[in-house]
């Protein structure tokens, strides 16, 4: 059992560090993180932020040296993650495209569409999204109805789409189409490029419950994909969507050392909060509670390190990344609910009349997206009983 | 960063569940419960042989010189097997303080008997009106000359009528919270006691309640400085939790095996219970407590092996996860097994009435809680 980090990921740390520390945007480390609140502003700001990335040689970090990555080790990209974390780095614009597009067509990809795409997804001039939920198709991905039929030279796509992330803000699409039915429904799917700025395509905002908008509507009218844009066999997108799903490695640990963050900014919380001139946090009933967060927390963190260490000695990552996905979302959501709790009566004063920092009423209702999206804790625990406990499959699937 | 129990661990591991299956697993505590110590008798001979008592006993005193760490698949198969015994006791407790507190003489005493099995030591430290609280310690021992005179009632005394030696926690002087309490070790044949026996629901714990009236040792049996019993005590408390964490873990790990292979085969509405969600759902959470439990448990007795800062924290929360945990998931594995859960004969109703001994085995899951509060810095 061994915690520690070799020197040459020390080292890998510490070089981020030092970049971070000059390249973040102005004002970055003294807490001047909000970022603008206009699309096209917002947009171009993370732009930035990606191409600065991308200069550096941080943008890509898994992929190989001869696209433009650094063939870092999965340690590395964990570690990556971490230091992100650290300094509350701005979103990757671009996440869709480094974590899963972009690394999937270098593995599978035709040698015109890596030359086509992989650069300028690297520099963020290209920003992409998946299309991938439709409103009959959440949990059960199977049942998209998105068409895609071939006429002559070109495909002609028809359908909704939705659940879109960087929607609003991409110039190319990951689509998950249907080209042919058959009683096994994975398969008969294509994925497409598919070009977001044609006439075709219509993208629609979607507020969530916090008031932001991630999210979006994508309408296809009769919009336009030729062979080139397949990604894989026709009809086996299926088979191309898990290959993309095994090069998203990190995205849970992100998640898991965010909350890690949060949880000491909710032991601060605990102790500013008070009670009669007494901190909440020397409440003897806060505290058991406290502890119980704290307990489960160190234990969804030490369950990743644990998962981690068996994906490195077998080689790829097993169902036990389900565990964590189940364990960081539902703790993600009872520690905000938890702390509007600690608020008294004055949590639901928010924005600027939140009586703490307004993230906290934010986060608690972000939160509940976190146990649907990415896969729904229901699904989590399918996975976990199916996949790693053998249990038989429910009828239908 | 390699966060797992080396391949020797596992090897050692295996070992152990390798002999306990061929010697009946459970069956042992069953024949126990009976009334017929004979199969344990034998297992727990067998355990010594294989080298599991000496794991963590120096080589001087004929151990095999090994951490805490190797002592996590030992306990963890003897949690799985529901081995009655007190070696969570006499390893995880006795072991550790006399090698860090006791005399030479004492260390050459014990040491080398503990290490081949041939004597187990328990704690005699809760009295028949009390709680956990150094203040509720009654049972004195006044110092005469070179002699101490014992006298008082300890309750609950885990194998109290058979144990070797009693770890005795008493008062040796007046004192609050701690102060004027020492730790002693008395060997059973040497004394006379009037021990009666105390019935538990968990019935492969054999408790007793253990009087001693004008009980006279010398006081080289004082373990460490005399009125210092309590902070000993303290270090103690950290390797016995750890290792009840494993213990319960194997617990746990069975428990989930079981569902989940009954989940399979027993079959309603024409197919298998286990494709219901109610179920799987159900089945899944245990899983994902288990594991939760197990990294908990593996930090905490890594940090207790390299004496890392956070290691106060890792254990006492570590042990209230886990002591609550396994009392859900035996909770849910005799709800998900139906009837049959409810009956004696499946091993379910074992393990439960185990997770409710160990519920409040040296302090409750709240005081753990808020030790681990203190411990924060909270």
């Amino acid at each position: 059992m061994d915690f520690s980090f070799t020197k040459k990921e020390e080292k890998f740390r510490s070089v981020l560090r030092e970049w971070l520390e000059q390249n973040l945007p102005e004002g970055w480390l003294e807490g001047k993180t909000a970022l603008p609140e206009d699309n096209r502003e917002y947009s171009q700001f993370l732009r930035n932020w990606q191409k600065k990335l991308y200069e550096g040689g941080w943008a890509a970090i898994a992929w190989p040296k001869q696209y433009g990555g650094r063939d870092a080790t999965l340690m590395e990209e964990i570690i990556y993650q971490q230091e992100m974390v650290r300094v509350k780095a701005p979103p990757l614009i671009n996440y869709v495209g480094i974590h899963m597009v972009g690394p999937t067509l270098i593995q599978i990809g035709t040698e015109e569409q890596k030359h086509k795409y992989i650069e300028k997804m690297l520099t963020g001039e290209e920003v992409w999204c998946q299309g991938y939920s439709e409103p009959n198709a959440g949990s059960d991905l199977t049942a998209i109805k998105t068409t895609a039929v071939k006429d002559g030279e070109r495909w002609i796509i028809n359908g909704q789409k939705v659940w879109t992330s960087f929607g609003h803000l991409a110039d190319k699409c990951f689509l998950l189409a249907r080209t042919s039915n058959h009683e096994k429904r994975q398969k008969g799917i294509t994925v497409f490029l598919v070009d977001m700025h044609q006439p075709g395509v219509e993208t629609r905002p979607i507020i969530q419950m916090d008031g932001e908008h991630d999210f979006n509507e994508v309408y296809f009218n009769d919009a336009v994909a030729y062979d080139a844009d397949i990604v894989g066999e026709i009809d086996e997108g299926w088979k191309v969507m898990i290959t993309l799903l095994m090069h998203e490695r990190t995205g849970i640990g992100a998640q898991l050392f965010t909350l890690e963050q949060q949880f000491g900014d909710f032991v601060e919380l605990a102790k500013e909060l008070q009670e009669n001139g007494s901190p909440l946090i020397k409440d003897p009933l806060v505290r058991q509670k406290m502890v119980d967060l704290y307990t489960r927390n160190r234990g969804a963190q030490l369950n990743y390190y644990r998962n981690l260490t068996t994906t490195l000695k077998r080689g790829y990552p097993g169902a036990e990344g389900s565990m964590d996905k189940l364990l960081v979302s539902e703790l993600t959501k009872e520690m905000f609910s938890y702390a509007l709790t600690l608020h008294g009566h004055q949590g639901v004063l928010w924005k600027e009349d939140a009586i703490m920092d307004s993230s906290w009423q934010k986060n608690y209702l972000y939160s509940f997206g976190m146990t649907i999206g990415g896969g729904t804790s229901e699904i989590q625990r399918n996975t976990i009983a199916e996949r790693i406990l053998g249990l038989p499959k429910d009828m239908g699937r | 960063m390699d966060f797992s129990l080396s391949q020797e661990q596992e090897m050692f591991r295996s070992s152990v569940r390798k002999f306990l299956d061929g010697n009946g697993s459970t069956q042992i505590a069953r024949d126990f419960i009976r009334g017929d110590g004979s199969s344990l008798e034998k297992a727990l001979a067998g355990l010594a042989g294989l080298g599991c008592t000496a794991i963590t006993i120096p080589e001087k005193y004929e151990g095999a010189e090994l951490g805490s760490l190797d002592l996590v698949p030992v306990l963890e198969e003897l949690g799985r097997a529901h081995l009655p015994g007190i070696y969570l006791e006499t390893l995880a407790f006795s072991v550790p303080l006399i090698e860090k507190y006791g005399t030479e003489q004492q260390r050459q005493k014990y040491l080398p008997q503990i290490a081949t099995g041939s004597r187990t030591v328990t704690l005699a430290w809760l009295e028949p009106k009390g709680g956990y609280h150094p203040n509720e310690v009654q049972t004195s021992a006044s110092i005469e000359g070179t002699s101490l005179v014992i006298n008082g009632t300890k309750s609950s005394v885990p194998e109290g009528e058979t144990a070797d030696t009693y770890l005795l926690l008493v008062r040796t002087s007046d004192g609050t919270d701690g102060e004027g309490l020492s730790l002693v070790l008395v060997d059973r044949d040497e004394i006379k006691v009037k021990t009666r026996k105390q019935k538990s629901f968990d019935e492969t714990r054999m408790l007793a309640e253990v009087t001693f009236e004008k009980v006279i040792v010398s006081t080289d049996c004082v373990l460490g400085e005399i009125n210092q019993g309590w902070s000993i005590l303290q270090e103690g408390l950290l390797h016995i939790n750890a290792a009840l964490c494993s213990l319960m873990i194997g617990g746990m790990d069975r428990l989930v095996e079981m569902t989940a292979e009954y989940a399979k085969i027993r079959v309603q509405f024409g197919q298998p219970i286990g494709r219901f969600q109610a179920i799987k759902h159900r089945i899944a959470d245990m899983k994902t407590d288990l594991e939760t439990a197990r990294s908990l448990s593996y930090y905490a007795t890594w940090a207790l092996e390299t004496n890392a800062a956070d290691r106060e924290a890792a254990i006492f929360s570590a042990r209230a996860f886990t002591t609550e945990a396994y009392i859900r998931i035996a909770s849910h594995s005799i709800q998900i097994h139906g009837g049959i859960g409810f009956t004696e004969e499946l091993d379910c109703q074992l393990y439960l009435k185990r997770a409710r001994y160990y519920e409040n085995y040296l302090g409750s899951i709240q005081h753990y809680r808020e030790k681990a509060a203190v411990a924060l810095n909270w």
